[in-house]
């Protein structure tokens, strides 16, 4: 049995695969947090997408941008986070539920 | 196929399954504390991909600060309104006749872009030999040469997200 190696092409199909799955719980989840926690595994696969590229496209690994990209993905991910829960949570304290079907004040 | 051809085989194909079963109980665990957890398992497991690909600096951050911040940030808020925690795909999801054809036809789309597009690969690469301590002070020279002026900016917005999620959470003062 005779695998090809693991290249580029092997991570980025691991990462669409992870989006589709933060793109499904997206969609389909009701409650707000499981759409936090989708984005959140959307954000990591385009992570995962920025440091295989750099691990693979970089002519002898002499550059490192790719993890700095990386590092301010993840600062921008804990602030949207952090107010995201924050919304979440003042919307759970006034309609007392976090379904998101019943958040309804501003949508027509 | 040498030794370590195989072993990085064994490795990808570990890491890679674990994180994308985790991934997959994000979306279908019904309870949302579940997800949670699932959330965390894919996160660390995320940080053994960073490790496979030579991140060393990536897999300390990932773990640190996305495993033990952002993913216990989000189990305390799931505790602190854990009453509308059911209904996940088995309580009857109602997206699911939109989300799951739209979903399949993103994942086809981007894998067709992804399979026939020409890479520019380097065929003689080989791993930077440099250990982990280099990696750190490479990547924290950068952060202040050439990405000094985003980093500053994050610094900004982390401030203003900081002020902005205690005023949206805290309690309404009767004045």
């Amino acid at each position: 049995m005779m695998l090809p190696p693991i290249g580029l092409l092997h991570y980025l199909i691991l990462s669409l695969c992870l989006f589709s799955f933060g793109l499904l719980a997206v969609i389909t989840r009701r409650h707000a947090i499981g759409i936090l926690l989708g984005i959140e595994l959307m954000l990591n696969s385009a992570n995962i997408n920025l440091v295989a590229c750099n691990h693979f496209l970089n002519p002898g690994g002499a550059l490192l941008d790719g993890q700095v990209f990386v590092l301010m993905v993840i600062a921008l991910a804990a602030c949207e986070a952090a107010v995201g829960l924050a919304i979440i949570l003042r919307f759970y304290r006034q309609a007392e539920a976090a379904d998101v079907a019943d958040a309804q004040l501003l949508k027509w | 196929m040498s030794w370590a051809d195989w072993f990085d085989q064994f490795a990808f194909f570990l890491v890679g399954g674990i994180t994308l079963v985790s991934a997959a109980g994000v979306v279908f665990v019904p309870r949302i504390i579940h997800a949670c957890l699932c959330l965390l398992a894919a996160l660390i497991s995320i940080a053994g991909l960073y490790g496979l690909l030579a991140a060393h600096l990536l897999v300390a951050i990932q773990v640190l600060v996305y495993a033990g911040g952002i993913a216990v940030l989000i189990l305390f808020a799931v505790m602190l309104l854990h009453r509308g925690g059911e209904g996940g795909l088995l309580g009857g999801s109602r997206n699911l006749l939109i989300g799951l054809p739209a979903t399949v036809i993103v994942w086809f789309t981007v894998a067709i872009a992804v399979v026939f597009s020409k890479w520019h690969y380097l065929p003689e690469f080989q791993p930077s030999t440099a250990g982990a301590s280099s990696d750190v002070q490479a990547v924290g020279e950068l952060l202040l040469s050439r990405h000094l002026l985003a980093f500053e900016l994050i610094s900004v917005i982390m401030l203003m997200a900081l002020v902005g999620a205690i005023i949206l959470a805290r309690e309404d003062r009767p004045e």
